[in-house]
């Protein structure tokens, strides 16, 4: 038990501080950023399913999402619904598209792959934006704000449970995909295809189900971004800058690992909020910390590319050798 | 109001404007999607920070206009070599490194690359509409029934003539044929005693030269922004994947079909949905024929 809690000594240090900050923080704004860096974490960690085990390096998860934050804001807002009935429907519909995005990763790959998942989130960006009577097109969808669990109307403190048991759910779902059976399998698809395929392994039923795993997982990140948010967006929900942030958590805190997401979540989105405070007000700025995201991006895929994880992983295996 | 049913005066010459916009459009959309192609082709990168350099191409056109009142189109004699060197910069800095890295090191590179540039630009020049208005902008030409304004025909005519001169570069020079060998087997090549990275070094320099120009081409057609790039670069990916990716030829012939599709498009459609229509096509392509339509089919799962 010990050796194994050691194992996940991260996981349990950031979840622990998250569950116990509510208790002992008030400040809106603090709890604000703890449940924004939940959310990217979790949502890059669904990312993180479909590019980082099976290998299927998307840049159109923003679909997914946007399809989440879309079902749940239009259902609560024309129907009167709830937003957990949106999210349910949104997974629905995440898992369809998700297979049909599964389908092409079988049919393409590498920058085939990426190509085709921009195509696809920009189709939706499209019929979102200019389908008027039924989205409401680029204006978007303010979420009215109804107090209540049913309705997602929570208290900040609130919010950061919901959004740390998400996070701590996706967690223990990339961890099935590290330690499992069918893990293992994704792996040696990921590696060798062909020599995968050529053991009996079910290569392109594995991509498949990862994939819309992976759709499914950013649907319900999406709708409760949108339900915390309050506004939906078809030019961010849908946009690829939104996808890149996922790739951009997931690569820079460790792709292909359980806690890289979050622990890129950590970093970038403490960094922007703080940056963004710091600048705000201050014409000029407003695009200055992604300016400093494309060159980490650059600078971790060249010389780091196992991410944060990864250089943790070396120092301590160095002070361990020191300290013997 | 279907033509195909009534083909009076007025419907032959709504054919003729749409035929001539097709045309423009299309001859712009190869210049754009040509430098894409190239350095598919020779270096099997995608460059996902293709629409940035277009973007920058723009800027450099509007601040020339406004700062020096410089003609969009005379400073394509300072764009290309400008960018030809920005293209020696960013290859020496960022490419040159990733170069025989795994396809998803790569694309990663060219994304960085993308939100780095694009919110550069958003730092420096804010995130306004910018617009460039020389005199030509203002002319339109009408010839037999058809009206187009002057700056796209200018811009059509120097598309038209650099992506031909870049293409018989590549036919016809020995520098093009050691490129063209490079792109065949880079093993081969490096055992004929070319030096592939001096090639890779000047096929990403003319690559970004050639978008750099094509950037300041449409500087007067359309509204300047730090995601400017984006709307073309998809759309490049479009013609580029339409004609297999790495192939010059294919990339015209894609850029003609998309101009085609965007034409009619929004003449029927409307203009709202005519980039729908695109991007259907595209995934259509991307499913039925992979290589482009034109292209040997197994390519794209070769891992090229």
């Amino acid at each position: 038990m010990r050796a194994r809690l050691a194992r996940h000594r991260g996981a349990v240090v950031f979840f622990g501080l998250a569950a116990l900050a509510p208790l002992f923080v008030h400040d809106a704004f603090f709890l604000d950023s703890l449940i924004l860096i939940l959310l990217w974490g979790a949502l890059s960690a669904a990312w993180n399913v479909a590019s980082g085990y099976a290998g299927q390096v998307s840049l159109g998860h923003a679909a997914f999402f946007g399809i989440g934050a879309y079902s749940a804001a239009l259902l609560s807002t024309r129907w009167q619904q709830s937003p957990w009935l949106g999210m349910l429907v949104g997974v629905i519909v995440s898992i369809a598209a998700g297979s049909v995005i599964g389908y092409l990763s079988n049919r393409l790959r590498g920058p085939y792959f990426a190509l085709s998942t921009i195509a696809f989130s920009q189709v939706l960006l499209i019929v979102a934006s200019r389908w008027r009577g039924f989205t409401a097109g680029s204006e978007g969808i303010p979420v009215p704000f109804r107090p209540g669990f049913s309705t997602l109307g929570l208290s900040h403190p609130a919010w950061v449970y919901l959004a740390l048991s998400l996070a701590l759910l996706y967690y223990l779902v990339q961890l099935y995909f590290e330690r499992s059976r069918v893990g293992y399998q994704l792996a040696g698809v990921r590696e060798d295809e062909d020599a995968a395929a050529a053991l009996g392994i079910a290569s392109r039923q594995l991509k498949v189900i990862a994939v819309m795993l992976s759709a499914a997982l950013s649907s319900i990140g999406g709708t409760l971004w949108a339900q915390y948010v309050g506004f939906v967006d078809p030019f961010y929900v849908f946009s690829v800058d939104l996808s890149v942030r996922f790739a951009l958590n997931t690569i820079i805190g460790g792709i292909g690992t359980a806690m890289g997401p979050y622990l890129g979540s950590i970093f970038i989105t403490s960094l922007e909020t703080y940056l963004r405070a710091t600048f705000s007000g201050k014409t000029g700025y407003a695009g200055g910390y992604l300016v400093i995201y494309g060159c980490a991006l650059i600078l971790v895929v060249r010389f780091a590319p196992e991410g944060l994880t990864g250089i943790a992983a070396r120092l301590r295996s160095r002070f361990m050798a020191i300290a013997r | 109001m279907d033509p195909a049913r009534s083909l009076g005066p007025a419907q032959i010459e709504a054919l003729a404007q749409l035929a001539v916009s097709t045309v423009l459009l299309g001859g712009i959309y190869a210049l754009i999607a040509v430098g894409l192609t190239l350095i598919f082709g020779i270096m099997r990168v995608v460059n996902f920070a293709h629409g940035e350099f277009l973007m920058l191409g723009m800027y450099l056109a509007f601040w020339a206009f406004v700062l020096w009142s410089v003609d969009p189109y005379f400073m394509l004699v300072i764009a290309i070599p400008l960018f030809f060197l920005v293209g020696l910069l960013t290859y020496a800095l960022v490419m040159r490194g990733v170069i025989s890295a795994s396809h998803n090191v790569q694309i990663f590179t060219t994304v960085g690359l993308s939100t780095a540039l694009q919110n550069l630009a958003l730092v420096l020049w804010t995130g306004d509409f910018r617009v460039v208005r020389p005199w030509h902008s203002t002319v339109v030409l009408r010839v037999a029934g058809t009206a187009f304004n002057l700056s796209q025909v200018v811009a059509f005519l120097i598309a038209v003539g650099l992506t031909l001169a870049l293409f018989a570069f590549m036919k016809w020079t020995r520098t093009g044929r050691i490129m063209r060998a490079t792109a065949q087997d880079r093993e081969a090549a490096t055992l004929m005693g070319i030096d592939t990275d001096r090639v890779y070094r000047f096929t990403w320099a003319i690559g970004i030269a050639v978008v750099g120009a094509a950037g300041a081409l449409v500087a007067p057609l359309y509204a300047i922004y730090p995601t400017a790039g984006l709307q073309f670069v998809l759309l490049a990916y479009v013609v580029v994947v339409l004609g297999g990716l790495g192939d010059m030829v294919g990339a015209m012939l894609g850029s003609l079909i998309v101009a085609t599709v965007e034409v009619v498009g929004s003449y029927f459609f409307g203009a709202a949905w005519k980039e729908v229509l695109y991007f259907l096509l595209f995934i259509a392509v991307l499913v039925f024929r992979p290589a482009g339509l034109f292209g040997q089919r197994g390519a794209e799962t070769l891992g090229a």
